[in-house]
Order: structure tokens, then C-alpha cells, then sequence
């Protein structure tokens, strides 16, 4: 295929957590709001006036410091968030909201506190910790929204001075609409017998949209997504199996490279930093306040595994065979990031329903945070997990065995 | 002559691949009789048990039952070295301790569909995680609350220390990452592996202490209520506990959590039962903030395991449920008083005064009497010692109902270990310097358990302090359930380099140094 005119563009803008357009944000006098984890509300810091960058830590080498912080046992994104934090690679943000999602996470950030990583010299830097609701019901719909306002609103108007009133938030949630919009409708081509885009290609301009400011992007994925409606895809499909790619964060770049350089075609992307869930539209209407409308759409769509009652725990699973469905995917790759507490339950159990409930092929793995240092073990077991899916195929005649 | 504190060298009673001791300890001819005795006691507690029919199908169909033929043993254990007041104090709550777990096997048994099958007793059980405050039933004095985990994987390491590791590799097997707590991965080894009693109208889990714990439940829950038909409840108690704006949410959870049990008991919440519970609650924080305000002395009572086993049951497990709990209580207080009057002291010599912080080996429970006996180092107070001190509303009024369900929510928030693993740095980091400072102590060990990622995301901050405040800081490693990866003697090993090389010091009782435990009990 012919490569997509911005692919290298939105290459570039995921080499360095201060990219680009983070800077031309920053000129702009808009605030950043740095954020860890998808259970904060993207909408809630993307306010006329802010931006929200996602952190993560591109091209880390070396985590020396932040091992002798946290211990060898943290899973290596958050011990790579607190290394570059501590180089001072996260100096543009002006603000970190996080979750008390995950044990590590959490760490991570109250050390960036600690260790005062950011904040020097800045006067206005707050860190806010919220609590996310573990289950999706009404006591826990109301403890987000409390938490919302408490720990990213109330801090973002009486700090920053931001705008948070009704009609500021239904502007941000249009906006982060449209990039949802444009993200669904550049991946709705996986779905194609011979895709026009792959799944790498996707996962680039879905990762820039979580690091960028939006109202800088939207330009070019409008422009790719045009692109892509006459791209032609090569005459025969290089792939050899379409997997559905799931569980913990991924933000390297590199990762579904090697899956797809095996033969196994990303098809669909159910992972933290992906577009399932993290860019379905949040319809509006007109009877609630919008912060309860986010709240609910968070709460709902939300597939972290540390939402604990049954029926967010089955539905994660349901979640997987659907999207297996709707993409044709003949099978199901569970990744980790390593000592991810979280994604180990989440893998083990969910890889077992998928096989034996639901008779996908299933392959899982546990992954460094930068897959350049298992590159050889991943793409051994990924090309294994390809060849065993062709050989099912050949013995059952079809899709799915 | 072996009357006296610290006259028999301890470390000969260990004999190499032996699990059991070579000889009882000789402490005088007045202890020795009367340690004697509650052997005996504790004999006719597990020959009570025994000889009924079913529990000894029990033992035959369910491979941790073998685990309590060490029972004697682990009393044994824990107290090693000890005479007068001591001696009874950890005979007091041992002994309760082991009748009350004999108890709830003996229920457990009774109402498992494999074993007993007595549907109607079976409705009326409510099962509840081992880690979970146990606060919200206190309102249900007609129904039973069993643990499953309790005595299936928590109290099995205590007795023997290689217990768990058949399911923990279990779940391994099945696919779960090696990497997590050996705690919540040993519970869903056992779950896997359908190896716990079933039986209960419905059960009650809680996200308690950790990512680990929380997710373990997952594969509890798709057990019993998917498979064994058993609705479970999942109650979500909030991590930032000490936020004011949380408490609205986690007491909804707690009335969430009661009209649940409710609808599928058919039982009514009882106020009276509620607050009769929470005076014991009330008794209980107050005997032990005396126990911990002697122990800022320079004659320390109740310390060591006495301390910290008996508040992890009497806190977290009994929470005011169990009237001889608040017996014990007293006669513990009434030990520790007499005791303090007369400045004894549990061992010949104390040398340091430290804080044992982290999350401690569940293998090696005893660890802490061996500090004392080996190094003098006197554990004055543990972490999963430093619960809640906050006395709860106890008088029936229509405000203090309404007032119970923030208590309740409040207790649940602050269960054991949860309180310092959650809650933030403050709770977990802050809060151990004050208790330096409050205790006088000079040392800090603290508990690395490699697979506490709440815990290990600290690490480097504690370092930190500990340079700044000249505290002589010791990290001991451990995995928890999981004697494979440290050993008890690799345990000790870092605390005998530490006292050697940094403080340059010789142990009290030498025979303690290095012991031939890899195979005991």
C-alpha cells in the first residue's frame, strides 16, 4: 500500500512525550493536564483554555532511579513514567490528575509529588488523586461525579481560572466527540477482508490523539481519513490471521508492529491507549447535566478489569467476542505489561472464557513496558500462536475452527 | 534453673528435616505445668473436632485440612522462650483463637454441600473473604459468618509454612502471572482447584487490601456464584479512606451490602445485636490502645505475635461478633497490667526498640519472638497492629443508626493492612515516622514483601527518611506465603547481617543464629 501521507508525521509526534504540538499548545497559553489512566475523563481536561497529554515515557532506556524508588516489582510503565519524570521529561505539564486506579500508578504519581519532579518553580502545580468507583451502579456513579468535580474541576476553575460551567462542558465533549468520530471511522476499515489501513497505522493516529492537544490534530486525521476512503489496499493481503489485540496499557509504538510482522493482523485494538472503548462517541441529551452524562459514559464503557462486580467482570468478556464478531478476528491475544497485577487476573481468567466459552483461540502474554527488550521471545510466541490458528483452520475448514 | 527468662538456648530444639521440635521447653516447674495443661486443652479442642463423622470426611476430601495436625506446634512456636504473664497472655488468645477456628470449620463442614449438606443450616450462612472487616454483619446475630478462606489458605501457613505452594503452582498453571501476592493467588489456587467447602446463601467479597486481592476475588466469585449458584455481593470499600469525600459513597456501599444479605437470607437487620457489637469494638480499641501506650514505655507488654496475631482475628475477623473476645480482652489487659507494676520483661535483655512496618511473612509469623529472643530486638508495635483507633457510636439512637453505617463503612475502609496499603503515601509513609518518634524506637524493620507493589512503590521514599532522620532502617525480604523464594533462615539471614556487619553486634542467644526450619512446621 501506498503510505499514508501523515503516518510519519503523527511517527514523529510519539518520539517524545513533549512533542510538537504539545509545545505549540504550551504557546498558545493553555494549560496542560496531565493525566495516567483512562478512568479520568478526557473531556474534563480538554476546557476551553486546557489540553490533557497522557503520559508515557517513548524510547525509555535506562530506569535506574525510579527502580530504586519503587522496587524491580512495578510494572515497568510506571517505573518509566517516574524515570522520565525525574529527568524532567514531563516539565511542560502544569497539573497531574490520576486515578487511584491501580496500586502502581498510584505510587508512581505520589513519588513524582514527593520527589517534587514537576513542580519547581511552578506555583500553581496541584497533583489530585481521585477515587474511581470499582463498580458500575448508581452509589458508584455519584461518587464519580463528586469526584470529578472535586479533583479536576474545582482545582482546574479556582486555579487556572477555567471556564467549567455547562455550556463549556457540552463544547469539550463535542470536540472529544469528533475525534472519537474520526477515529471509529478510520478504523471501521479493519474491518475489511483485505483492510486498507493496518493495524499499526491505526494504532499511531489513535496513540497521537491521547498525547496531542485535539484541536491541533483534527486537521490531519480529517485529511488521512479522506485519504484512506481511495486508498487501495495491495492486491493480495499480506496477513495471515486477524486477532483482536487486549488488556493493559500500550503505548509503544513498536508493539503491534512485531505482532503484525508475525502475520497476525491487529483487527481490532481493546487495550488501555486504544479505540475500544477509549474513543467511542459520549452521546448527549438533554435531561442530565453533562459532567453526569461523562461520568455515566466512563462508567459504562470503561473495560479496566478493577471494576469488580459480576456483571462488569462478564460483560469484559462479552466485550471481547463481540468485537471478535464485528472485526472477523479468528483469535484473541491477552497482553500484560509485566507485574501488572490488574491485567494478570484479568488475562488468566478472561483467556480461559474466551477459549473454552466462546472457542477462540487464544494466546497470552506478559510483555516488558518496551518490547524492544523481548522482541525475539513475543514474536516466537506470536508466530507460534499464528501458525496454530492456520493449522485449526485447515483442519476445521473455516474461520474460527 | 530454665525458670529464669532466656536460660535454655533455643535453637536445640530444631533438628534438621525434622517437622516437629525434639523436646518441649523447660520453664520452671510452675509454667512448664501450666503450658502443659493448655496443651492439653488445645489436644481436646482438635480431639473434639476430630471425632466427628463428617469432619473426618472433611479431612480425607480436602487436602488443607492435614495442615492442623501442626496446630499444637504453632502455639508451640509462638511461645518460644516466654514465662509468667507472657506465656498466659499467648496461651489466653491462642487458645480462643484455635477454638474459634475448630468452629468455624466444624460449620463450615456442616453446611457443605461434599460434606455435612445441611441445606437448612446453609441458608442461613453468609460467607465473607478472609482479609474482609467483617463489620457489616454485626447486625445479623441469626446468621453465620464463615470465612472459607480463613481456614483454607490464611491459617495454613501459619501452621505449616509450605502449605500454600501446591496452589499457589495451581494457579500458576492455570495461567496467572507468578508475579502477584502468593495471598489472593494461593486463595484462587484453591477455587481453582474446587477445593473449598460450598455452601451459603449468598457472600459478601471486598476489594481489601490490595490490586491482588481485589482481582483474586474475581476468580472466586465465577466459582460461586456462576458454577455453585451462590449470589455474591461485591463490596467496594474506597482506597482513599481518609478523604472526607468518600465516606458518603462507602457507607452506601454498606447498605448495599445489608439489604443484599437481607433479600437472599430472609433475615432483618438487628440494631440491638448491632450495638451490643460495637460496644466489644469499642472495648477491644481501647484495651489495645493501652497495650500500645505501654509499649511507648520502657516495660512493653503485649507485643511481638501476642500483639499482632490476636488484633488481626479479634479486629478484623471477630469485630465485636464474638462475646469471648472481649474476655479475653480484659484478662490480656489485666496480664499487661500486672506485668508492667512489676516492670518485667518477656526477654533477659532488650537492646533495641523497634517498629516493624510493611506487611509481614505469613510463613514465618514468629518471627518476631525471635527477634526478641535472638538479637533483643523488641517489636513494639507491627503495621497490621495499627488499625483504627476511632471509637464508634454505641448507644442505640435514631441519629447513631444512621451514624453505624459511616462506622461500619469507616471500619471496612480501615480492615487491617488495607489501611496502610491504601490510603495514600500519608498513611503508609508519614504516619510510620510519628509512630517512631511516639514509641522511642531507634530501629524500623521493615517487611519488604516482594509482591506488595503497594509497599515496594515506596521503597525508595522510606530509604529516604530513614537517612534524614537517622533511623537505623533493616528491609527484610520475603513472598509472603511462599517459603520457596526466602526461606525463614534467608529471613533471618538479613537481620543477622544487618545486627553483625552494620550495628556490629552478637545475638543474645547464639543457638538462634541459623536454624534447621527449612522442613518444619
Amino acid at each position: 500500500m501506498k503510505d499514508l501521507k501523515h503516518l510519519l508525521y503523527f511517527e514523529n509526534l510519539l518520539l517524545e512525550a513533549n512533542n510538537e504540538l504539545v509545545a505549540q499548545a504550551k504557546k498558545d497559553n493553555k494549560v496542560c493536564v496531565a493525566f495516567t489512566c483512562e478512568s479520568v475523563p478526557e473531556p474534563l481536561l480538554n476546557l476551553e483554555g486546557t489540553f490533557s497529554v497522557r503520559l508515557r515515557a517513548p524510547r525509555t532506556g535506562s530506569m535506574e532511579m525510579s527502580t530504586y524508588y519503587m522496587t524491580s516489582f512495578l510494572c515497568e510503565y510506571t517505573r518509566a513514567l517516574l524515570e522520565r519524570a525525574l529527568e524532567g521529561g514531563f516539565n511542560f505539564a502544569d497539573c497531574v490528575i490520576s486515578p487511584d486506579g491501580c496500586s502502581m500508578m498510584n505510587r508512581c504519581v505520589e513519588n513524582m509529588e514527593l520527589l517534587k519532579t514537576m513542580n519547581k518553580d511552578k506555583d500553581k502545580f496541584f497533583y489530585e488523586f481521585m477515587e474511581i468507583p470499582m463498580k458500575c451502579d448508581e452509589n458508584g456513579l455519584n461518587l464519580y461525579i463528586l469526584q470529578c468535580r472535586n479533583h479536576i474541576l474545582k482545582p482546574l476553575s479556582e486555579t487556572f481560572g477555567i471556564d467549567t460551567s455547562e455550556k463549556a462542558l457540552r463544547k469539550a465533549v463535542e470536540e472529544h466527540n469528533r475525534i472519537c468520530e474520526l477515529i471509529r471511522a478510520i478504523g471501521d476499515f479493519r474491518k475489511e477482508e483485505n483492510p486498507r489501513i493496518t493495524g499499526y497505522e491505526f494504532h499511531i493516529l489513535t496513540l497521537a490523539t491521547y498525547v496531542a492537544p485535539h484541536y491541533l490534530l483534527i486537521d490531519k486525521l480529517e485529511e488521512t481519513l479522506e485519504e484512506l476512503k481511495t486508498r487501495e489496499p495491495d492486491a493480495v493481503n499480506p496477513y495471515r490471521v486477524r486477532v483482536v489485540l487486549t488488556g493493559s496499557e500500550i503505548d509503544d509504538m513498536d508493539y503491534v508492529k512485531l505482532v503484525e510482522s508475525c502475520g497476525a493482523y491487529v483487527c481490532a485494538d481493546r487495550f488501555c491507549l486504544g479505540s475500544l472503548p477509549g474513543r467511542v462517541p459520549i452521546e448527549l441529551n438533554d435531561d442530565d447535566d453533562i459532567l453526569t452524562q461523562v461520568c455515566r459514559h466512563y462508567i459504562t464503557h470503561s473495560q479496566c478489569p478493577r471494576y469488580m462486580n459480576m456483571p462488569k467482570m462478564t460483560g469484559r468478556r462479552d466485550y471481547i467476542n463481540e468485537l471478535a464478531k464485528e472485526y472477523n478476528a479468528d483469535g484473541i491475544i491477552y497482553e500484560q505489561v509485566k507485574f501488572c497485577d490488574p491485567w494478570a487476573y484479568e488475562k488468566m481468567v478472561g483467556g480461559r472464557v474466551l477459549e473454552d466459552d466462546y472457542n477462540y483461540p487464544v494466546l497470552t502474554v506478559d510483555r516488558p513496558y518496551s518490547i524492544d527488550s523481548g522482541a525475539g521471545q513475543m514474536r516466537t510466541r506470536v508466530q507460534a500462536f499464528v501458525e496454530s490458528i492456520e493449522i485449526k483452520k485447515l483442519q476445521r475448514g473455516g474461520i474460527n475452527g | 534453673m530454665a525458670k529464669k527468662i532466656g536460660s535454655e538456648a533455643l535453637g536445640r530444639f530444631y533438628k534438621e528435616g525434622s517437622k516437629v521440635r525434639t523436646r518441649r521447653e523447660w520453664r520452671g516447674v510452675k509454667d512448664t505445668a501450666y503450658d502443659f495443661s493448655r496443651w492439653l486443652v488445645i489436644m481436646g479442642t482438635l480431639g473434639k473436632f476430630i471425632i466427628k463423622p463428617r469432619n473426618m470426611k472433611a479431612m480425607l476430601r480436602y487436602r488443607w485440612m492435614a495442615n492442623y495436625l501442626a496446630v499444637p506446634m504453632m502455639v508451640d512456636r509462638h511461645t518460644q522462650g516466654l514465662r509468667g504473664e507472657y506465656l498466659r497472655m499467648c496461651h489466653a488468645e491462642q487458645d480462643l483463637i484455635i477454638d474459634d477456628v475448630a468452629k468455624l470449620l466444624d460449620k463450615l463442614f456442616k453446611g457443605d454441600r461434599r460434606i455435612g449438606n445441611d441445606e437448612e443450616f446453609s441458608k442461613k450462612v453468609v460467607l465473607v473473604d478472609e482479609n474482609e472487616m467483617t463489620a457489616v454483619m454485626m447486625g445479623f446475630p441469626m446468621l453465620e459468618t464463615l470465612s472459607r478462606e480463613t481456614p483454607s489458605t490464611y491459617v495454613p501457613v501459619l501452621l505449616n509454612q509450605h502449605s500454600m505452594e501446591y496452589y499457589m503452582d495451581i494457579a500458576e498453571e492455570f495461567g496467572l502471572a507468578p508475579d502477584v501476592c502468593p495471598m489472593p493467588e494461593a486463595e484462587a489456587g484453591v477455587s481453582i482447584n474446587d477445593d473449598a467447602p460450598v455452601l451459603g446463601a449468598c457472600a459478601i467479597q471486598c476489594n481489601t487490601t490490595c490490586d491482588g486481592s481485589l482481582l483474586g476475588n474475581g476468580v472466586i466469585s465465577k466459582r460461586l456464584e456462576l458454577e455453585d449458584g451462590i449470589p455474591v455481593f461485591q463490596l467496594a470499600a474506597p482506597l482513599r479512606h481518609r478523604e472526607d469525600d468518600v465516606q458518603e459513597y462507602a457507607a452506601q456501599e454498606i447498605r448495599n451490602a445489608i439489604a443484599f444479605i437481607e433479600k437472599h437470607t430472609g433475615a432483618k437487620w438487628d440494631w440491638d445485636a448491632y450495638f451490643e457489637c460495637a460496644k466489644r469494638v469499642n472495648l477491644a480499641t481501647r484495651c489495645r490502645q493501652e497495650w500500645l501506650d505501654m509499649n511507648k514505655t520502657d516495660y512493653p507488654q503485649v507485643f511481638g505475635s501476642n500483639l499482632a496475631l490476636y488484633t488481626e482475628t479479634n479486629y478484623m475477623a471477630i469485630c465485636g461478633r464474638v462475646p469471648a473476645f472481649a474476655k479475653v480482652d480484659r484478662k490480656l489487659t489485666k496480664l499487661a497490667e500486672k506485668a508492667y507494676k512489676k516492670k518485667k520483661m518477656m526477654a533477659k535483655e532488650y537492646r533495641h526498640r523497634a517498629i516493624i512496618w510493611g506487611v509481614q511473612s505469613h510463613y514465618y509469623f514468629d518471627f518476631l519472638l525471635w527477634l526478641l529472643n535472638c538479637w533483643g530486638i523488641v517489636p513494639l508495635t507491627d503495621m497490621l497492629s495499627m488499625v483504627s483507633t476511632k471509637e464508634i457510636a454505641e448507644v442505640d439512637t435514631p441519629e447513631n443508626r444512621e451514624q453505624a453505617y459511616y462506622d461500619m463503612a469507616w471500619l471496612t475502609e480501615n480492615m487491617i493492612m488495607r489501611n496502610r496499603t491504601h490510603g495514600g503515601y500519608k498513611v503508609l509513609l508519614d504516619e510510620l515516622w510519628d509512630f517512631v518518634e511516639e514509641f522511642n524506637a531507634d530501629m524500623v524493620i521493615l517487611w519488604e514483601h516482594m509482591s506488595c507493589k503497594a509497599l515496594d512503590g515506596m521503597h525508595g521514599m522510606f530509604e529516604d527518611r530513614a537517612r534524614e532522620k537517622g533511623i537505623n532502617l533493616v528491609w527484610v525480604e520475603h513472598d509472603l506465603f511462599d517459603p520457596r523464594i526466602i526461606s525463614r533462615q534467608g529471613v533471618r539471614d538479613q537481620i543477622n547481617n544487618y545486627m553483625r556487619t552494620v550495628m556490629r553486634e552478637e545475638p543474645i542467644d547464639p543457638s538462634l543464629e541459623v536454624l534447621p526450619d527449612d522442613q518444619s512446621w
